[in-house]
């Protein structure tokens, strides 16, 4: 489901509702009896509700905190956990460094010991960080697109992006750039979608996915 | 100009290029108009290399061009067209961009003089195939002047399977005679179904089919079909005739991930292996590429829309890649072009790159095996 | 303005005088123009200069050391002050031109910006060229020289005005050398700064020394760059990340400590000479014109006194990616440098950013990376307020009033703006292709 279709649902639900009033506040997720001088707006897999004031202003902004609401609260209860597998299904991820040799092996300390538990979560979760970067990397949307542009259109499976060169004197940006910089240039000219913050999670995992695709590749920093 | 011998005279690139010119034009300046013409198709050739000339056929009369021109078989006569591709349009208050840019390669078409016999199309006019995509698109190429032949690209077909396409441009498979050259359009994005075991709705299957890069697509290929369609229209034309083949595809097997492929390429090319001149000119991969299989030359068309990458395996020995975009230009590697058609049926594939000089990729450049009339390195390759 | 400028009292003075009081005395910008094509007298230009720069320091300051040893000063012609004084005397030397009325400090004013304040340029006989005079402020810092980049390096660019016929007359070098060749005073110049006799090129060699010492990069951004927070005013660092982010601006005029000035030394059409002509059927004849005769005296005839100028760089290289092409120029102390482009055709910074941000004016030549900006007014408000602060703070005085006169001047009359472009209702060659109305 996407947000506007919750959208849509709401205005649906909304116009069922009762008056107007003074206050307002944001949406909470239904208690078990209903506060008085609010309404309950469901969404149609009539489990998921949230509580409305009455006075809330019929405006858009109101109505998206709404949907937004709404769907934490059926994500939370619904988690997609095929994400992984459908992306990786239509777009290769490189596989990080295969660490098992260090299982079981050579001189002993607490931080030194490592079991093939270990190995498989540092495997899962670096693998996932770059795959989630996939992901965001394939979307338009998920970039804020204003013009429905995604970074594969000029780099399929992260070509042309080569990591290995930053960081480096950046022409368009007319100084020295690292890879998040470029990565937010591109988002703001060629996507035309909201620059992240340098520790936004999309960010990181952009990065991760970009470097992942480059596995094996020398770095020459500074390279044209 | 005087140089005192300790002081060295800076020799930037301006001094260069004057230096260059002045060599050009020091040997023109002292012909008579008849050996100016002869001598200048290879002056030409240089000063198109620099990207002196506006349009190739700017200062140069056609016929005298390719008087000169030997070669047996059927003598036709020269001619030229222009073509567009892969403009991928999403409606104007979704993407400005993209429309602006093919109206910008209208304007350029509409500026040629002279002007072209037709002007191709070369598929992938709509982005996610939809219809006010390809009423947009329709539109736009009803300003070209000249008359216009249409391909039809995997972007425009997979939301609704070709319904709006050949309500608006009729049958995406043809062909048509001209001047002596016998031209084929080829439907060669065929997919065997991948949608329909997993429920997709038209948009999600458009959708799988626009990502270059989705693995959960199929190959592209052309079908027995189509090609026992093919082999019956080439039955009835003779080996000496030239041949001319549109298609989206590459009809040859460059990189799988990307669906820079054809997968019964082989089957095709065995139908046209038999005439001795085949040029096949394709779309779909928005760059400078240049490959020869046998005694067919291939060429692609620039796209529009956005510029790809080259790819990192599978790329032609022949092909000399186009410099590498600028990303703060969103109209590098970009453009439209023209193909020059020799009276023998073999062509000169011009790539008019917007704000760079154009390339020029000439029949015996290909015929010599990649010997003769290099094309100009790129400065800056992909990677 | 200080008192010792009017110690030559004349009628034409005073009646001067009285326009000015009448106009407001803080108005620094308009100098009494007693010299010839209205630039200030040599001697008071001079004194101006000495009140401006009063040490010489190599490296100036401003620019990081390394980068001027090794990118901006040639090997042969270091910086000495023999070199420096010589070219100074020489930059001011009205003898250069031919009928004595010209020197270089006549469009490059000391007054007035190191320009003239023209649209284009008036030389001898008061014939007017084709473009607009670059600033000498920090032209040392520029990969090549000219609108088109036809000169390499300053000492190329300072031979060419002196031989040109609309500009300073004279008809070749030695002619060019006869006030310095029959003077004493050059004879020992030249000796100490070269160590030989006079000769044309050690002219264009020490006009550059000279002019390698007009080094201006002390402005509010500047301190605001080392860290003083409070130098921009809001206003000008909403535009420095407007000029970062969505004008679009420093892709072009890139700002390094290494190449501080502001432009990335490459030539681009931005559509400015595409408003008054047929690019297409200019290009055409200026090839039939060049494959006849191209040396350099023809090149710079045509750059100033033909149509043909308006092809730009394309008439140095020939190359179709140059057709109407010019140099990214300098943005610093663009305040004082007004009117703007090669053409001088754009006389406010209100009108440039009007210029841009319709996506320039279309042609088929026109760079891609010119598009409409969408800019709302306090968004252009606040990247011109960014772009006067990248004045040397020794003009203060001159910036402020350039700024309200430029204020004024837009306040009125805004005769580039055009808000459907600019906010991308009306596509650029949309109406070229599909006629008047549009798309539907």
């Amino acid at each position: 489901m996407n947000n506007s279709s919750f959208l849509a649902l709401i205005v649906l639900a909304s116009t069922l509702a009762a008056q107007a009033d003074s206050q307002s506040s944001a949406p909470q997720a239904s208690p078990a009896t209903p506060a008085a001088g609010s309404k309950t707006v469901k969404l149609c897999d009539n489990k998921t509700t949230v509580q409305v004031p009455n006075d809330a202003p019929k405006t858009r902004a109101e109505g998206q905190k709404i949907s937004d609401a709404l769907m934490a609260q059926w994500k939370a209860t619904n988690p997609d956990t095929k994400w992984v597998k459908e992306e990786v299904e239509a777009h290769q991820v490189v596989t990080p460094a295969d660490n098992s040799k260090l299982v079981g092996t050579g001189q002993s300390s607490t931080y030194g010991t490592v079991t093939q538990q270990d190995v498989q979560v540092w495997k899962n979760e670096t693998y996932k960080t770059a795959v989630y970067g996939s992901k965001v990397f394939h979307s338009g949307d998920e970039l804020g697109s204003e013009i429905a542009v995604s970074c594969d259109m000029c780099h399929p499976r992260a070509a042309n992006t080569h990591p290995e060169s930053y960081p480096k004197f950046q022409p368009q940006l007319g100084r020295v750039a690292l890879l998040r910089d470029m990565i937010n240039w591109c988002i703001e000219h060629p996507v035309r979608g909201k620059v992240l913050a340098p520790d936004d999670p999309k960010m990181r995992a952009l990065e991760a996915y970009i470097i992942a695709q480059r596995k094996g590749v020398p770095l020459d920093y500074g390279k044209r | 100009m005087n140089d005192n011998a300790k002081i060295p005279h800076i020799r930037s690139v301006e001094t260069r290029h004057l230096e260059e010119r002045e060599t050009l034009f020091r040997g023109l300046s002292n012909l008579d108009r008849r050996s100016f013409l002869k001598v200048s198709t290879g002056a030409a050739a240089a000063a198109l290399a620099a990207g002196a000339s506006n349009h190739f056929h700017s200062f140069l009369p056609v016929n005298v061009a390719y008087a000169a021109e030997g070669g047996g078989g059927v003598q036709g006569q020269g001619f030229t067209f222009a073509y567009i591709s892969d403009s991928h349009l999403y409606v104007k208050k979704t993407n400005e961009r993209f429309v602006r840019q093919l109206l910008r390669a209208v304007d350029d078409i509409n500026k040629l003089d002279p002007q072209p016999d037709f002007v191709f199309y070369g598929g992938d006019l709509a982005q996610l195939g939809r219809k006010e995509e390809l009423d947009l698109g329709a539109q736009i190429l009803k300003s070209i002047k000249a008359p216009v032949h249409m391909m039809v690209g995997e972007h425009d077909w997979y939301f609704d399977m070709g319904q709006r396409w050949n309500e608006l441009f009729g049958a995406q498979t043809y062909s048509f005679d001209h001047k002596g050259v016998h031209f084929v359009v080829l439907m060669s994005v065929q997919e065997k179904d991948f949608w329909s075991a997993r429920g997709m709705s038209p948009a999600e299957r458009m959708h799988t089919v626009a990502g270059l890069d989705n693995a959960v697509q199929s190959a592209f290929e052309v079908g027995a079909a189509q090609r026992e369609w093919l082999r019956k229209d080439l039955d009835k034309v003779p080996k000496s005739t030239p041949l001319i083949v549109f298609s989206h595809s590459p009809l040859y097997k460059l990189y799988r991930p990307w669906n820079f492929w054809t997968d019964d390429a082989e089957d095709v090319q065995a139908l046209l292996q038999r005439f001795d001149r085949v040029t096949v000119l394709h779309g779909h991969t928005h760059q400078v590429l240049t490959n020869r299989i046998g005694n067919i030359q291939f060429h692609g068309m620039l796209s529009t829309a956005w510029p790809w990458p080259y790819a990192p395996q599978g790329l032609p020995a022949l092909t000399v890649q186009m410099n590498r975009p600028n990303p703060f230009d969103s109209n590098d590697g970009l453009g439209d072009g023209t193909v020059s058609v020799h009276p023998d049926g073999l062509v000169d594939k011009l790539y008019s790159l917007w704000n760079r000089n154009p390339m020029q990729v000439k029949a015996s450049y290909l015929s010599s095996g990649g010997k003769s009339d290099v094309p100009v390195a790129p400065t800056l390759a992909s990677y | 303005m200080n008192k010792s400028d009017w110690v030559r009292p004349s009628c034409r003075a005073v009646l001067i005088c009285l326009a000015m009081a009448a106009r407001g005395a803080e108005s620094v910008a308009a100098e009494p123009a007693t010299a010839p094509h209205g630039a200030m007298p040599m001697p008071a230009q001079q004194q101006r200069l000495d009140q401006l720069i009063t040490g010489l320091s190599t490296p100036p300051p401003g620019i990081d050391p390394v980068a001027w040893a090794t990118i901006y000063v040639p090997a042969g012609n270091e910086v000495t002050p023999e070199r420096i004084a010589l070219g100074r005397k020489l930059y001011f030397d009205t003898r250069l031109s031919k009928d004595g009325t010209l020197s270089c400090a006549t469009c490059h004013d000391v007054s007035r910006g190191f320009t003239d304040h023209r649209s284009v340029s008036e030389g001898i006989g008061d014939h007017l060229g084709k473009r607009s005079a670059p600033t000498t402020m920090n032209a040392a810092l520029l990969q090549s020289q000219f609108w088109d980049g036809r000169a390499p390096t300053l000492e190329e660019q300072a031979k060419l005005p002196i031989l040109n016929p609309i500009e300073m007359g004279h008809p070749d070098a030695a002619s060019a050398m006869g006030a310095v060749n029959t003077d004493q005073s050059y004879q020992a110049l030249f000796q100490r700064a070269y160590g030989r006799a006079p000769n044309y090129d050690d002219l264009g060699r020490a006009i550059a020394s000279f002019e390698r010492t007009l080094i201006f990069l002390d402005s509010p951004f500047d301190r605001f760059a080392a860290g003083d927070g409070a130098a921009l005013s809001a206003a000008a660092q909403r535009g420095l990340a407007l000029f970062n982010g969505k004008a679009r601006c420093v892709s072009c005029h890139m700002i390094n400590s290494s190449n501080p000035l502001g432009t990335d030394n490459r030539f681009h059409n931005i559509g400015v000479s595409a408003r008054k002509q047929n690019f297409e059927a200019l290009a055409a004849q200026a090839l039939g014109i060049l494959s006849q005769n191209n040396d350099t005296a023809a090149l710079d005839k045509l750059a100033i006194q033909t149509d043909m100028s308006e092809l730009g760089r394309f008439l140095v290289t020939k190359q179709r990616q140059d057709i109407g092409s010019f140099k990214t120029e300098q943005l610093r102390n663009v305040g004082l440098t007004a009117p703007y482009m090669h053409d001088g055709s754009l006389h406010t910074l209100w009108d440039v950013m009007d210029h841009y941000n319709k996506g320039g004016e279309t042609n088929a030549y026109l760079d891609g990376g010119i598009e409409p900006l969408n800019l709302s007014e306090n968004e252009i408000n606040d990247v011109v307020a960014f772009l006067f602060s990248l004045t040397d703070r020794r003009f203060t005085p001159q910036n402020e009033a350039a700024l309200r006169e430029q204020q004024q001047l837009a306040a009125k009359n805004r005769p580039f703006r055009d808000n459907a472009l600019a906010h991308r209702e009306t596509l650029p060659f949309e109406q070229r292709v599909m006629g008047p109305a549009g798309l539907k």
